[in-house]
């Protein structure tokens, strides 16, 4: 193999240029060994990726949330001198161990709470009102109008449509930032209310776009959904009749 | 605090950057208390030199930066003291899911674990946070070269300690 480890390293990484990419599939094909060695440093590389996932689906332990809020009244301090601290305070920390599913309910609060209060300002795509969240924007604009299939440059992606237990139409999102979220809309009225937000995953390619959503977003589908996720064409057909209810519909 | 300062932007995007800080914290303090103990520290340095941050440069690599550079300080600090990293505290860290899915995932964690803090930084800044090779260099101020061979060593050990690490398909 006339290729050395780390250069089929950085090919598995996407890190070669055109010309060394070429030379490596051309070799690739005359020699399966590359191939295989490729592909287990690709393997061993979503290993990796896969073990760390979960952090980001934990609940932010809330001394965090506060001290980047301004909420808390904190000064620099080593570590050792935290953990000393902490040696007597250590009720409040350990939330972390609690199985997902069962800190659903903070994840979720963690995520509302850190989206009220960061992203307040003219261009939010949402804002709180008397009800909860609402969608606005281009937030707003996604879930009214954009389809699931559609696939552009856009920050918004949908997820999955489908009616609640309630009847009501409800949209699960992904929006691509800098620090991506993730969330719940449902219809009510003229607009979108934001059942739940969270931080996600960001979107690689189209690499397990499912995978970007985040644990609270799913479970409150979950917990909320009547029947399957809409079809295709159900999407499409409840986007053009504008989410609106048919009046006379009586199940 | 009574300037409504540059820090003012920086909280915003620290807020929403709290979970990739925890989960880089973790990868490289290799424990849960650790790894939030440094994200605050972290946060609090950046706080403090809000205005150093170069509005426009990636908020997150300069939090990074930062996150390593305390680590290592700490790592020497605890060094002095004789205060070695107690491997059981690590340990401690593993929940109880019984998943098999799961005992999967923590052995790629503790074979993480055993690599050499610069091999791990390494790791975390390509595989985990998805940096390019370039941009992880820069980041930890080293060579591309450098930052490759860490890579391919630590992947190496990796492997071997995952037994040959055959995609099972």
């Amino acid at each position: 193999m006339k290729f050395s480890d780390e250069m089929l390293m950085a090919y598995a990484d996407g890190e070669l240029d055109l010309v060394a990419r070429a030379e490596i599939e051309a070799a690739m094909a005359r020699d399966p060994a590359i191939g295989r060695a490729i592909e287990r440093h690709r393997a061993l590389a979503s290993r990796v990726q896969s073990a760390y996932r979960d952090v980001l689906d934990e609940p932010v332990p809330e001394r965090l949330v506060k001290l980047v809020s301004g909420t808390a009244a904190t000064s620099v301090v080593d570590l050792a001198a935290r953990r000393a601290a902490r040696e007597e305070a250590r009720t409040v920390i350990g939330g972390w161990r609690i199985p997902q599913w069962a800190a659903l309910a903070a994840s979720v609060a963690v995520g509302l709470f850190v989206g009220v209060l960061l992203m307040r300002g003219p261009s939010a795509p949402y804002e709180e009102s008397a009800t909860g969240l609402v969608a606005r924007g281009e937030l707003d604009a996604a879930l009214t109008t954009r389809l699931a299939s559609t696939s552009d440059e856009s920050n918004v992606r949908i997820g999955i449509s489908f009616r609640d237990r309630g009847g009501a139409f409800c949209r699960t999102f992904h929006m691509q930032r800098e620090a991506p979220l993730a969330g719940l809309a449902c219809r009510s009225g003229e607009e979108w209310q934001v059942r739940v937000l969270a931080a996600a995953r960001a979107h690689q390619g189209e690499l397990r776009p499912a995978a970007a959503m985040p644990m609270a977003v799913l479970q409150a589908v979950d917990a909320s959904i009547e029947g399957e996720p809409f079809d295709a064409a159900t999407e499409a057909a409840a986007r053009n009749a504008g989410w609106q209810e048919p009046s006379d519909v009586a199940e | 605090m009574s300037t409504p300062s540059p820090s003012d932007g920086v909280r915003a995007e620290l807020g929403e950057m709290l979970p990739q800080l925890r989960r880089f914290a973790r990868v490289i303090t290799r424990n849960v208390q650790d790894a939030d103990d440094l994200v605050q520290v972290a946060v609090e340095k950046a706080l403090t030199r809000a205005e150093q941050w170069r509005p426009g440069s990636r908020l997150d690599s300069w939090m990074f930066g930062i996150m390593k550079n305390a680590w290592i300080d700490e790592v020497r600090a605890r060094r002095r003291r004789g205060r070695v990293h107690a491997p059981e505290e690590a340990g401690a860290d593993v929940g109880d899911d019984s998943a098999e899915s799961r005992d999967i995932l923590l052995s790629v964690q503790s074979a993480m674990e055993r690599l050499p803090d610069e091999q791990r930084i390494a790791l975390a800044l390509v595989l985990v946070a998805g940096y390019s090779y370039k941009d992880s260099a820069e980041l930890l101020g080293i060579p591309i070269g450098t930052l490759t061979s860490r890579l391919a060593r630590g992947r190496e050990s990796l492997q071997a300690m995952l037994g040959g690490g055959e995609a099972a398909r």
